[in-house]
């Protein structure tokens, strides 16, 4: 160990030039850290308030209009799969709401209350009222409601499919983020458009998934189309390319921010290590002269690497850290309220690797330059 | 007496371009526990000819060999252990590093070596410092000495791998008289307690004198190789 003896008093020997850099590398781990969890955070921010509240793959006859059935097969499949977080069967139907002149047309979607809740957020999503259904009672939506000036408690008369009119209890007010969704949904238990449609316990009109990692639809999608004929299956990443595409292009930016923030510390790094190791061509002659090997000799500036990315990192990880809080703080004092920044820990494990990698990568030229001297070029110069 | 060092045909060549022959043809042995000097004027080749002695430089044709080892066959990491293990340098400029106190330069070929700092060397180390006269400044930096300091200190380095051999480039070019006066006595002293030979570099003849045998190079070439007593006959 006499090599990192060496490198940490070579280090204690410019206390300033060793401190610069050290910050230096703190800084650049703390932006990678702080950007990158920014930017993970606003891209699942901006999942969840676009996906969050809506399926992401919908099982569906092969035929348009027809009702499917929800067999034991299809249901031991679904329940299985780890992926899936929430199954919902649902049966919807076409109603029209009529209020002096003015009409709306409306999609009543009905279900198992658990199940419409794991898929729409119901608890979180009713802003007023209650968003408990009984037989016979309805949410809607917030544009809606306003619309027609409606109230949790209220009494609305709709048309069904086939003319008949229908009298539904208004029990609460939803808001799911999508002002057409707002406008148009209606929720319902699974009974009410069973009645309606005369659908038997296990006939649905659509089966509606969400899973754990949005991006794994489409293959999910396509297992279950393997396993089952007669089934039109669809998801989100086919329906919302829009969306998809601007997710890329949010990764795709946020590596190469990344990307551009490791080279300038690599660059930072390299060229530190590199002065310090013309500044110190005379001690390690010196050391050569007295018998270190050119391999340990250079073994030196591997550690000075090593020695300032441990401690540019672990100052870059706390800074980073600092600043998530810093922004979590002056988020909760703002008025209008910012998405969440979530410290990964992973991704801080990761940054702080990269972080120790970097340095130690950047040591390899003053390492290459050291390991090549010649302690008789010191000795002869005097 | 036995052989420490032979040197046959010895020859160093500088530059493709303009070749430039810094020594040529020197042959000469060197016993356990001699007091020599080499002498010479300035450029004539001497500091080059100790550098091939102690493989700090390679020769372009001839032989070095060190304790029945040939040197001149060895690679760069053989020759370092070799200098390490064999030769202790004590250089004009001294050469001691500023980062570490007086006692870790006395001891850092020993750590090269790979040797534990531990009571046993440390212990050493006091000797050679009382041997030196500086204790009491085991702990100080190296840069806060004087030069006589600084230049025992670098002897002190020379000797805590009991070297069989010393190179000493004008070991005393940066010192006054009284300085000069001590450690000429410190490498007699040092060379009769504890058998090491030397080899002095300097263009002082009067300084020459005070050792055993004198080697003397002109233009490369060695011109002179005559025992003191003989001198003073």
């Amino acid at each position: 160990m006499l090599s990192l003896h060496i490198a940490a008093r070579f280090l204690k020997k410019s206390p300033i030039q060793s401190l610069l850099i050290v910050a230096g590398i703190s800084v650049g781990i703390a932006v990678q850290i702080f950007v990158g969890s920014l930017i993970a955070s606003l891209q699942s921010y901006l999942i969840d308030q676009t996906l969050g509240s809506s399926p992401h793959v919908t099982i569906a006859a092969s035929k348009e209009g027809e009702s499917i059935k929800y067999e034991d097969k299809l249901q031991k499949i679904l329940k299985k799969d780890k992926r899936i977080t929430a199954i919902l069967p649902q049966r919807t139907l076409s109603i029209l709401y009529r209020k002096g002149s003015e009409s709306a047309p409306l999609s009543l979607k009905g279900g198992d209350p658990k199940s419409l809740n794991s898929i729409y957020r119901l608890s979180k999503n009713v802003t007023k009222g209650s968003f408990k259904l009984t037989d016979n009672s309805i949410l809607v939506g917030k544009e809606f409601a306003k619309s027609f000036n409606i109230s949790p408690g209220d009494e609305i008369e709709v048309t069904l499919p086939d003319g008949k009119s229908k009298i539904l209890k208004v029990n609460g007010i939803f808001d799911l983020g999508a002002r057409e969704l707002n406008q148009s949904l209606v929720f319902s238990n699974g009974k009410l458009p069973a009645d309606i449609l005369g659908f038997s316990k296990d006939q649905y009109s659509k089966i509606e998934i969400q899973l754990a990692d949005v991006f794994t639809s489409t293959k999910v999608a396509k297992e279950i189309d393997k396993s089952f004929t007669g089934l039109k299956i669809s998801d989100w990443q086919v329906e919302r390319e829009d969306l998809l595409s601007g997710l890329s292009a949010q990764t795709s930016s946020t590596i190469i921010i990344q990307v551009f923030i490791i080279i300038a510390v690599a660059l930072g790094i390299a060229s530190t290590l590199s002065v310090s190791a013309i500044q110190k061509t005379r001690q390690i002659g010196i050391l050569k002269a007295l018998g270190m090997t050119d391999a340990r000799s250079g073994t030196v500036f591997l550690w000075e690497g090593m020695l300032l990315g441990l401690f540019g990192t672990g100052g870059g990880v706390c800074l980073g850290l600092g600043l998530i809080g810093l922004f979590q703080w002056m988020s909760s004092r703002l008025e209008t309220s910012l998405f969440p920044v979530e410290a990964r820990l992973s991704f801080i494990a990761i940054s702080a690797a990269i972080g120790i990698a970097v340095a130690m990568v950047s040591a390899i030229f003053p390492t290459r330059r050291t390991a090549r001297l010649d302690p008789i070029e010191v000795i002869q110069s005097g | 007496m036995d052989e420490l060092l032979t040197t046959d045909g010895l020859k160093k060549i500088y530059g493709t371009v303009l070749p430039t022959t810094a020594v040529e043809n020197v042959s000469f042995s060197l016993s356990q526990g001699e007091f020599v000097s080499l002498i010479g004027q300035s450029g004539s080749g001497k500091s080059t000819l100790l550098n091939l002695v102690g493989l700090l430089d390679t020769p372009t044709s001839g032989k070095v060999i060190l304790e029945g080892k040939e040197a001149h066959k060895m690679g760069r990491k053989e020759r370092a252990n070799l200098r390490n293990k064999l030769i202790g340098f004590i250089f004009q400029f001294h050469y001691l590093l500023p980062e570490f106190s007086v006692l870790e330069n006395i001891l850092m070929p020993s750590l090269i070596g790979g040797y534990k700092s531990d009571k046993r060397l440390k212990k050493f180390a006091g000797e050679i410092l009382d041997f030196l006269g500086l204790s009491g400044l085991e702990q100080k930096n190296a840069n806060q000495l004087s030069g006589g300091q600084k230049q025992r200190v670098a002897i002190g380095r020379a000797l805590i791998n009991r070297s069989s051999l010393v190179l000493a480039d004008e070991p005393t070019g940066n010192l006054d008289t009284t300085n000069t006066d001590q450690v000429y006595e410190l490498f007699r002293k040092i060379n009769k307690e504890f058998g090491t030979a030397f080899l002095i570099v300097t263009h002082d003849r009067g300084i020459a004198q005070r050792t055993d045998r004198i080697l003397e190079i002109r233009d490369g070439h060695l011109v002179q190789d005559v025992y003191n007593k003989y001198l003073s006959a």
